[in-house]
């Protein structure tokens, strides 16, 4: 959920109760304003007509108008109560109209001159009344939808100008690398943003200098283990040319040794990462696949020839990768090696050539791999001692650098996916 | 055979010297720039040994000086450095060949004895080693004046035991020999096992009297007694 939706949400749960309240309140507060002024108004023509009826006992009668009427009855002194004064709304019959029309009735005693009781009936139209409700209701109806809406037009107008900064770190931060940081170019007053900033450009520094420490450390160290390596391996060499050497001895130099060649092995390959990142490879050129990897299928089916490995090559297209031909070598060498090495005696290995895709997969003793890991350096699943733990480490960087998609799969066979991004 | 060897690391440059004075060179040395300019400039050799990262100076602008008192000698790179860049550099001021450390001692034979011959013999280049004789230019082996037919594998094998006799090699030197070092050592061994197997018994049958010994672990010699 996106902040912007989440803010409004929550605001117009609020927003929906309170106007609603607000919206009954001030219905019925002005419609107890208007039952008032009509009160007051029938009090005051109460006032009226008792002093008119009290000077001349001729009105001492029933006057009926268009807009008000009074109605004068003689009642028994003990049904009689002067103090009270009875308002209620009611309906009455419009001959001309046709229709019940709505009334304000006051009902109350008087003692007149003559010393008898009457109950005077006073009635009011109030068809206008019912015109006010109606006015009112449509307006609170109109307002507290029009209210509403402009209340979350500004707030997503505001929220979104001034959360643009916050908006401008996070596509930033999408985009970062520790390899290639971007400037961050997000101009704004705001106090917070301003120190969200710096604290995120400042810690995209240090990772990139982390980044860089690390990428130079493995770099320099590599080299510099070359040399000791180179001596050791020579010396080791020298002396095992020494006539003198027994079995035993020979035995021993022969197991230093190829120890010692997988330490080169693997310092190779950590150089050749370092050289990948650092974009040293900068000649590309079209590669036929399936040339590379003919040629490649024929030397390892030479060199695991005991082991009776059968290889379908399925070429159904003739893909070509743009890349540096030493890095196309490399990548897909791991590939097929790892198809080569992984299996088992008879075993099989399927290569399919697709338009825009490579599928090697093959047979295998070993149960399906950890997805997570096994592109990660030294991120090997397997305790063979000549395993470096970086093929495909280095497979995953020469795919990332020319956008080639590479996905591992198991379906009872290990399945490696290259995939050709357009 | 005169060499000079130039690298400032003085276990390395130790033990250069040792195998390349068993091969019978007259080896000289230098551990800097300045040392190695001046022996450039006095004598003359057969082969330069040049490590390109020295304490006082690039080993390229030692080839281009090299280049400018118009000397002959031929020149091997010897670099920590795996770099593209660095090997057209070094092969566009002269240099005939450019070994990436660490690298097999016998390697470094087989690349100096390629280097010499080349310069040697201006006709036809070939090896030879007792009775046999080797035309790498054209892949032909002789023994005897006859010629044994090997398959390409087989080949770079015998070429490499025929410029490195009487050594040692590991199985590791033989390995990367036939296929580079794009393919792991380890899982050619049986490969490298079943290949020298097929040679031993060709040139047993046709005659050769250098013969091809396992020794233990460790790899094959080819040795030739009298």
């Amino acid at each position: 959920m996106k902040l912007s939706q989440y803010t409004l949400r929550n605001l117009l749960v609020p927003l929906l109760i309170i106007m609603t309240v607000w919206a009954f309140g001030f219905y019925f507060f002005i419609m107890h304003e208007v039952n008032d002024e009509t009160n007051d108004t029938l009090l005051n023509y109460k006032e009226i007509i008792i002093k008119h009826v009290l000077e001349d006992e001729s009105l001492l009668r029933d006057n009926i108008g268009i807009m008000n009427s009074y109605y004068i009855r003689e009642i028994p002194a003990e049904q009689a109560d002067l103090s009270r004064d009875l308002f209620f709304d009611s309906t009455k019959y419009i001959e001309v109209e046709r229709e019940h029309e709505p009334i304000r009735v006051l009902r109350t005693h008087f003692l007149a001159a003559n010393g008898k009781f009457y109950e005077l009936q006073i009635e009011i139209s109030t068809l206008e009344k019912e015109d006010l409700k109606e006015a009112i209701v449509w307006s609170i109806i109109a307002l507290y939808i029009i209210l509403l809406g402009a209340i979350l037009l500004v707030m997503h107008f505001v929220f979104k100008k001034s959360f643009r900064p916050l908006y401008a770190i996070l596509g930033w931060l999408r985009g970062y690398h520790p390899a290639k940081p971007q400037p961050l170019a997000n101009a704004t007053d705001i106090d917070e943003f301003k120190t969200l900033n710096e604290a995120f450009v400042k810690a995209a520094q240090r990772g990139s200098d982390i980044y860089n420490q690390q990428k130079q450390f493995v770099e320099l160290a590599s080299h510099e283990l070359q040399t000791p390596l180179a001596v050791s391996i020579n010396r080791l060499e020298l002396l095992s040319e020494d006539p003198h050497c027994t079995e035993e001895q020979l035995m021993e130099m022969a197991s230093i040794h190829r120890t010692l060649q997988g330490i080169v092995k693997m310092n190779k390959a950590l150089l050749l990462l370092s050289r990948i990142e650092n974009g040293q490879f900068p000649e590309t050129e079209e590669i036929a696949v399936a040339e590379v990897i003919e040629n490649m299928v024929a030397d390892f089916k030479e060199i695991h020839e005991e082991r009776r490995i059968n290889v379908f090559i399925l070429k159904e297209a003739a893909p070509t990768f743009h890349m540096n031909r030493d890095l196309a070598n490399t990548m897909i060498s791991n590939l097929i090696k790892n198809a080569f090495v992984h299996n088992i005696p008879d075993g099989e290995i399927y290569i399919e050539l697709l338009a825009d895709r490579i599928i090697i997969s093959n047979t295998s003793e070993s149960p399906e791999l950890n997805k997570e890991r096994l592109f990660q350096r030294f991120g090997k699943q397997t305790n063979r001692p000549d395993s470096t733990g970086l093929g495909l480490a280095l497979v995953k960087s020469i795919a990332d650098l020319y956008h080639i998609n590479v996905s591992y799969h198991y379906n009872g066979k290990h399945q490696f996916l290259l995939e050709m991004k357009k | 055979m005169k060499i000079l060897v130039i690298e400032d690391e003085d276990s390395l440059r130790d033990v250069m010297i040792r195998s390349l004075e068993k091969e019978r060179y007259v080896v000289e040395w230098a551990a800097n720039y300045r040392e190695a300019l001046w022996k450039m400039n006095d004598y003359s050799y057969d082969c330069i040994v040049l490590d390109i990262m020295l304490p006082d100076g690039s080993g390229l602008s030692l080839l281009e000086e090299l280049k400018k008192m118009k000397k002959k000698d031929s020149v091997i790179i010897v670099s920590a450095k795996d770099s593209i860049d660095d090997k057209v550099r070094g092969l566009d001021l002269g240099a005939d060949d450019y070994l990436t450390k660490p690298f097999h001692l016998a390697e470094l034979n087989a690349r100096i004895k390629s280097i010499i011959r080349r310069k040697q013999q201006d006709g036809e280049m070939n090896l030879s080693y007792a009775n046999i004789i080797i035309y790498p230019d054209r892949h032909a082996v002789f023994i005897d004046g006859e010629e044994l037919l090997l398959n390409r594998k087989e080949f770079d094998l015998l070429y490499y035991f025929v410029t490195n006799p009487e050594r040692l090699l590991s199985k590791d030197a033989l390995a990367e020999s036939v296929w580079g070092d794009y393919i792991d050592q380890v899982d050619s061994f049986d490969f490298i096992y079943s290949q020298v197997k097929n040679l031993r018994k060709k040139l047993k049958t046709s005659g050769a009297k250098p013969e091809i010994k396992a020794v233990y672990g460790f790899g094959y010699k080819m040795t030739y007694e009298e």
